[in-house]
């Protein structure tokens, strides 16, 4: 059967166009049951036969329809395993697909995993359930009556089949539920149907409707608490275009609840920045919401608090009464008056300020955090407050706050209807007890947006069949360096080693150098679920004590690893290279190769400087190091940058988990090596690709830092007398290197240090993108670089073998690969996600030092890295971690400085009385934890030395806490390296 | 075809039977030929519609775009005719071969729908001075068989009568630029008023009377051809005079009342097959299948 | 997520079609009476009419004929309303000057112009909905056209569009798969001998992709053969009945 599809659609250029689409009806769609007889036999059938009824609500075992909205917003509730046999209607789907993609995800892999039960029925292709759009019916009133008809449908075609097996539609609109009544099907509100579960926790995790259908209290009019409406998309888009309203990204202030920017351009940038001031301004903006604001008039402009404020609901907190945000409303505005009169004073420069009028996006996600304390605990209405400071409150209601005070949980926003002071929400899962390193850690994942759940099934099902073999047809087609002495060198406990060289000289005098890395593309194809949950991923996420793979354990442990004394198949790039480090040959194979040993950087080390060892591993080894100084040498030469980080590594209790010391990790002649042919590797990598699909090739850059960001550098180095050029990479390279103090060569560390701090961030993009000469690497002082040799920990390496594989002609390409819009759309996510994992590798490290730090009160050598107006920065190098000790109360906090300080801006100093102290100085600090906020806990600093009589603390005085260990030398346990 | 050989005698076989009322397939002298008409032909247009007068056969299809006005008439709408004569219909059209007569149609539609008596386009318009409906009138002839005049306009005036223009919300900009916003609905588009649109009726003198659709024989014999567009109330929109030859004043005056009459008649008889052709449109695969 | 699924887990493409299937194929012979043959041929939403005159003495001067074969003549045009957004103009543009060059090839391959020389055969193609595949719905025609009008052939030219989407192959496609980038080609064959009498890439496919491409269209092409002679027979049956009774 056939119909016809018409709609109108309205061109780039304005027009309308008529369009008419074939739409098939067919005969050969199955309902999806094992108990059904009549439909096609072959078709697939998920639904299960014996069952018992999910809810009391329904007497006989049955299966469930649910509507768009049930899935849209209550997707938490669905995830629950007690939803089982559930028939998703293709309406659903597609209505999904258009307009959340998170939730469409959900529910695809829900419809994958077997144990659940899920069916997609074509509803919109088969014959019997096709219903077309009625005059004046919208089309979601349409959608809403086609769910229904796969309901009715569904229900008879079983019924005539003499089963006795319901079909039951979940929705939680009203309308569509009487009509469903009205038509005779077996319909409930969601509410009602889980109200039957006898599971009081997943009642919890149904989500409020803004309009209340799902609450059932009609919205009372004696509310007088009203943000001001937002305007609608029409009016907002109406406004942008003539420039009287501007959009913008809001970031809400960490410190102050009634304050936040818009930034209005792309790039967030400090200069375009929109003030906003007050709750009322601020209208319901969360943050990272794309908001709308209309920019106040001259006159209304104030400047930017630097005053705290939380926002502490009223003491005896009655959440669960909507009275309350009437009083509210009065004490907000004194708090916000105080706040404006708090700036007239100070007369810093005012900046342009302006009210939200709308918002374009939500960028709501499931948020952790903690319930309230409350003070009615049999309450239902509760306040969460989350782990992001940026976050407002969410009123959520839960039955079980009892159980709940103490623990981690994630609460989503529903919604922020006018009437409500709080953004309302619902409960969704519990991670822990506060506190716990295993729940800090998920939390840490959860914030950082890092996909971090066990792989799918349909992830796991793109994996290879093992035991997985080399066939003779692989052979052939690879080039085989399996007899060849190659070697590894990681760090220890490395289990997914990307890559492996080898170096042997060659007959003409020269040497040839293999670097070998995994082929990941070989076993992750395009389109597969595999590939699409890598892309994802974009990269392996490593914790102090964790580590999050980007592709399953099988392939990044396994069978792409380059373990030795195993067949593995590898990506080559092989160079021929003179004694004096000159590249006269490259060329890039899939090849074949058998690692002879896996060693880690300290046994390389001892191999090479093992004079007795002449095995050709450790030859090979040899003339790897000594071609990799000469580049090295070389690559300084012409201006790469050597720049400096403090790195440290923990070492965990075995049993606890818990950190017992820390080192700084140390850097041998074999880390340099490695690095050395990597980046060797990488950059001709970069080179090929460019020159043979120069529109579509991802490419790595490091942009120049605009000369402005230098300044603290210069400053810094100039209070030592050195002159620090920063007109160009190589000039900046050669004074870094002139600068350096004798007597203190930690000094010159911290400058490279402060010199990070200068870099702009370096990131991936697609060639056809930008202009070539934008291209440039400033750090390594390369015109083209890009990752090659990690492709199993970063998804961008990964299509950088793709690309190279149909430069050389050893794969197929697909579309995507060649479409410069959406490679670039993928480094889009791939610099995104990268960001985020270093964000969380530092925040994992921060976690684990306020472990150590827990039940500690230590003296530690410091450096002071930077003095601010109210604050040193200061270095723990033992720790590799910065600390701020405030030398300033914070306005509007509590007065606890007694000592006046004088802030030195030109030499960077902070002076009270007759100590000064200066950028770069060595001190002594004692640090602590300060655990006095849950949520928060933070290390506190405090000055020892030079001391400050008033200032510093006393240590002759007894501690408050348990009597400090002299140096912080580890305990004599049972020690693991992580 | 052009290249049709009539002889002397069948000639004279066909004027003596115009004399005495009766045509070689039987017909009278201004009596049509069976006309065969399809709505909505072309789904994909605005408007479209199927007509075959014997063997002339023509396809038309409307499209609606927005455009700018006329300088001249900043408040109406626009209607823009193009006549094809495939190669179908006799290959000497190939290429561009039937660009003249097809130009030569248009112009004469185009002169029949000028007056706002017989199309008020104002309904069209959109945004005064910026933006209003144009319609493509797009005729494709696919075979020729006489009268093609006639067909024509019927076939246009049927598509008209299929056209249904999408409803939009016009909202204006904060910087004085029209916004437009179309319904999510199908079947919320309107139709056009079309009561007035008139018809050709082409008349042809062969001997000394007046014949309407002539089939390709009978135009070998006509001296004189009479264009008259009609609309429905008898008004008379354009006339001109096509072909070689020439005619009395009297004869004139004698084509143009005639020419009314049968005007009048032949919208009554096409709108109640306007009515029977919409029931049946988008139903039937269309009488080519 | 934005844009269409062209094949979506289910199996299903927009449409509702499954990847190997074809569209609905309806054909009617005899269209026009002034032809010698005429085919009005409708896949799906693509609609085809194909007059073909002929054989006839050479138009335009004697220097063009040919003395041993016939000249086959053809005009691909389309009209202007047939696609969603209005053409301009019906032919004359590279497209259809490609398109011309097509049937051109394709039907002097096909065609036995042996038979016929000094003589001219017009094939005049007019599409009057284009909804995807216009070009192996324009040979369909074309050949059903010639069949239609008594012309002399090697074999019926049956031609079929195909596509790769995610790894598979999907067959006849319509206006909304072919504007997805870079992936469509149109296979024509005789269906006897399964030989391949067009190939027409308009995008970048990869190689890998090409032999199973072909492949599919294959199949299609021979889906349309059987259609197209069962069509055939079924009329000659007629046509012959009517011709015994007349007796």
């Amino acid at each position: 059967m056939l119909t016809q599809k018409v709609f109108l659609r309205k061109t780039k250029r304005g027009n309308i166009l008529k369009i008419v689409r074939e739409h098939y009806l067919r005969e050969d769609i199955g309902c999806g049951s094992v108990a059904c007889g009549r439909c096609d036999s072959e078709s697939t059938r998920p639904l299960q036969k014996d069952f018992e009824s999910a809810s009391k609500v329904v007497e006989h075992a049955h299966y469930i329809v649910p509507d768009t909205n049930i899935v849209l917003h209550q997707i938490d509730v669905l995830k629950d395993e007690a939803f089982r046999n559930v028939i998703v209607p293709q309406t659903v789907i597609q209505e999904l697909r258009h307009r959340h993609a998170p939730a469409y995800n959900s529910i695809r892999e829900m419809l994958a995993i077997e144990e659940r039960h899920f069916y997609c029925f074509v509803n919109e292709h088969h014959k019997d359930t096709y219903v077309e759009r009625l005059p004046g019916e919208s089309a979601n009133d349409r959608n809403d009556r086609a769910i229904r008809r796969v309901v009715g449908y569904l229900q008879s075609h079983l019924a005539e089949q003499g089963l006795s097996i319901e079909v039951v539609l979940l929705t939680n609109d009203r309308e569509c539920l009487n009509s469903a009544k009205k038509e005779g099907l077996t319909a409930f509100s969601l509410k009602e149907y889980v109200g039957g579960m006898g599971k009081p926790e997943l009642l919890d995790k149904i989500s409020i409707d803004a309009d209340g259908s799902s609450e059932g209290d009609p919205v009372t009019n004696k509310k007088k608490f009203m943000y001001p409406e937002h305007l609608t998309p029409i009016a907002l888009q109406a406004g942008i275009k003539s420039g009287r309203l501007r959009s913008g990204k809001f970031m809400a202030s960490r410190d102050n609840y009634l304050e936040g920017f818009v930034c209005l351009g792309d790039n967030e940038d400090e200069s375009d920045r929109v003030l906003i001031q007050g709750l009322m301004n601020l209208n319901r903006a969360v943050q990272d919401d794309t908001v709308v604001v209309e920019i106040l008039p001259e006159s209304e402009w104030v400047c930017p608090s630097s005053v705290v404020l939380e926002d502490e609901p009223e003491e005896d907190d009655k959440v669960d009464e909507e009275d309350d945000d009437g009083d509210e409303v009065e004490r907000e505005k004194k708090v916000e008056k105080a706040l404006k009169e708090s700036k007239t004073e100070k007369g810093v420069e005012k900046m342009p300020t302006g009210k939200i009028v709308g918002i374009l996006k939500r960028k709501w996600r499931p948020y952790c955090g903690i319930l309230a304390p409350s003070a009615i605990k049999e309450a239902t209405k509760h306040l969460f407050v989350a782990a992001e400071r940026k976050i407002p409150k969410i009123r959520i209601e839960t039955r079980q706050a009892a159980a709940l005070t103490g623990k981690r949980i994630v609460v989503a926003i529903d919604s922020w209807p006018r009437h409500s002071r709080y953004p309302l929400g619902h409960y969704v899962r519990t991670l822990g007890d506060i506190g716990d390193r295993k729940v800090e850690n998920q939390v840490l994942l959860l914030e950082h947006d890092i996909p971090h759940q066990p792989f799918s099934q349909a992830v796991l099902n793109c994996l290879p069949k093992m035991p997985w073999l080399i066939t003779p047809l692989d052979e052939s087609k690879r080039q085989d360096f399996r007899s060849v002495p190659t070697c590894s060198v990681d760090p220890p406990g490395c289990t997914d080693i990307d890559d492996a060289l080898h170096a042997r000289s060659l007959p003409n005098g020269n040497f040839e150098i293999g670097v070998h890395i995994a082929d990941v593309s070989h076993f992750i194809r395009p389109h597969t679920a595999l590939d699409r949950e890598a892309a994802t991923r974009g990269t392996t996420v490593y914790l102090v004590d964790q580590r999050i793979d980007m592709i399953p354990d099988l392939l990044s442990s396994n069978l792409c690893s380059l373990i030795s004394d195993v067949d593995r198949f590898a990506f080559s790039a092989v160079f021929e290279m003179t004694e004096d480090a000159k590249v006269v040959g490259a060329k890039y194979c899939k090849s074949i190769i058998r690692s002879k040993n896996s060693f880690t950087y300290a046994e390389a080390q001892a191999r090479i400087d093992d004079k007795a060892r002449k095995d050709e591993v450790t030859e090979g080894l040899r003339v790897l190091n000594s071609l990799a100084k000469k580049m090295k040498l070389k690559r300084m030469e012409n201006g790469a940058l050597n720049l400096a980080s403090s790195e440290v590594r923990f070492q965990v209790d075995s049993e606890t988990h818990d950190p017992i010391d820390v080192k700084t990790k140390e850097l041998l002649e074999v880390n340099s090596m490695v690095e050395e042919f990597m980046l060797l590797a990488n950059k001709s990598v970069a080179e090929f690709i460019y020159n043979e699909l120069s529109h579509c090739a991802l490419l790595r850059r490091h942009p120049v830092p605009p000369v402005g960001n230098f300044d603290p550098l210069v400053r810094a180095a100039a209070t030592r007398g050195f002159d620090i050029q920063v007109d160009c990479g190589k000039h900046l390279a050669d004074s870094l290197d002139r600068a350096s103090i004798d007597t203190d060569p930690f000094f010159n560390t911290m400058l490279r240090m402060v010199a990070t701090r200068c870099m702009s961030q370096a990131i991936y993009f697609c060639s056809g993108t930008i202009a070539k000469e934008d291209f440039l690497h400033y750090g390594l002082a390369l015109p083209f670089y890009t990752h090659f040799t990690s492709p199993i920990r970063r998804y961008s390496d990964l299509i950088v073998h793709r690309l190279l594989a149909v430069a050389i002609g050893a794969d197929a390409t697909y579309p995507e690969l060649l479409d410069k819009v959406r490679v670039q759309n993928l480094c889009n996510n791939l610099n995104y996600r990268h960001k985020m994992a270093q964000y969380a590798g530092r925040a994992s490290v921060t976690l684990y030092t306020q472990i150590y730090f827990r039940d500690k009160n230590v003296l530690e050598d410091g450096y002071i890295l930077f003095v601010r107006e109210n604050a040193l920065q200061v270095l723990l190098p033992k720790y590799g971690m910065e600390c701020t000790l405030y030398v300033k109360d914070k306005p509007g906090g509590q007065q606890r400085i007694k000592v006046p300080f004088t802030y030195d801006a030109e030499k960077c100093t902070q002076t009270a009385g007759d100590v000064t102290l200066r950028q770069f100085e060595r001190i002594t600090v004692r640090v602590s934890l300060d655990r006095t906020n849950i949520q928060h806990q933070k290390l506190v600093v405090e000055l020892v030395r030079p001391h400050i009589p008033g200032f510093s603390v006393d240590i002759e005085k007894p501690m408050e806490v348990d009597e400090p260990r002299n140096d912080g030398e580890p305990e004599k346990k049972k020690t693991r390296a992580v | 075809m052009a290249n049709l050989a009539v002889s002397d005698s069948e000639k004279t076989f066909i004027i003596h039977g115009v004399e005495d009322n009766l045509r070689c397939d039987g017909r009278g002298c201004l009596d049509y030929r069976h006309i065969e008409l399809e709505l909505g032909a072309a789904p994909n247009c605005s408007g479209s519609s199927h007509v075959r007068i014997a063997n002339t056969d023509v396809l038309v299809g409307i499209k609606a775009e927005i455009a700018a006005p006329d300088h001249a008439a900043p408040d109406r709408g626009r209607i823009e005719f193009f006549v094809d004569l495939t190669a179908n219909a006799d290959p000497e059209f190939e290429g561009t071969g039937g660009d003249e007569l097809g130009q030569q149609i248009a112009g004469a539609l185009a002169e029949a729908y000028v007056s706002k008596r017989f199309l008020d386009l104002s309904s069209l318009c959109i945004v005064k001075n910026q933006q209003v409906w144009v319609l493509f009138v797009d005729i494709l002839i696919l075979e020729l068989g006489g009268s093609l005049y006639d067909a024509v306009s019927i076939a246009v005036k049927a598509a008209l009568y299929d056209l249904r223009i999408p409803k939009l919300t016009v909202s204006i900009g904060e910087d004085g630029k029209p916004e437009i916003e179309v319904s999510d609905d199908p079947h919320t588009q309107e139709p056009l008023a079309i009561a007035n649109v008139p018809c050709f009726v082409t008349l042809s003198k062969i001997g000394s009377q007046f014949v309407v659709d002539v089939s390709q024989e009978e135009a070998e014999c006509s001296t004189v051809n009479m264009c008259c567009a009609i609309a429905p109330n008898g008004r008379m929109a354009t006339t001109m005079k096509t072909g070689v030859g020439s005619l009395h004043p009297d004869s004139l005056i004698e084509a143009l009342q005639l020419a009314q009459e049968i005007g009048v008649a032949l919208h009554k008889a096409l709108h109640k097959q306007f009515v029977k052709a919409q029931e049946l449109s988008g139903r039937t695969n269309g009488f080519l299948l | 997520m934005s844009g269409h699924q062209y094949l979506s887990e289910e199996g299903f493409r927009v449409d509702g079609r499954r990847a190997q299937e074809m569209r609905k194929l309806d054909c009617s012979l005899g269209v026009f009476a002034q032809a010698d043959g005429s085919a009005y041929v409708k896949e799906g939403n693509t609609v085809v009419l194909a007059a073909v005159y002929g054989p006839h003495e050479v138009r335009g001067g004697r220097v063009k004929a040919l003395h041993d074969r016939a000249v086959v003549n053809c005009q691909f045009s389309a009209a202007t309303f047939s696609t969603a957004e209005r053409k301009r103009r019906p032919r004359g543009d590279t497209k259809s000057v490609e398109m011309t060059l097509h049937l051109q090839q394709t039907f002097e391959t096909a065609i036995l112009t042996k038979l016929y020389p000094r003589c001219q055969i017009d094939i005049f193609v007019e599409v009057l909905q284009a909804d995807g595949s216009i070009l192996s719905v324009a040979i369909n025609a074309a050949t059903m056209a010639l069949v239609d009008a008594g012309i002399g052939l090697r074999d019926y030219v049956c031609a079929c569009s195909a596509g790769v989407f995610n790894d598979a192959a999907l067959l006849d496609l319509n206006n909304l798969e072919e504007s997805q980038k870079g992936t469509g080609l149109t296979v024509a064959i005789l269906p006897k001998t399964e030989r391949i009498v067009l190939v027409d890439m308009s995008s970048k496919i990869h190689s890998d992709h090409v032999s199973k491409t072909i492949e599919a269209a294959i199949e299609g092409c021979k889906d349309i053969h059987a259609t197209f002679d069962a069509k055939i027979k079924e009329r000659v049956g007629r046509l012959a009945a009517l011709i015994n009774t007349e007796n």
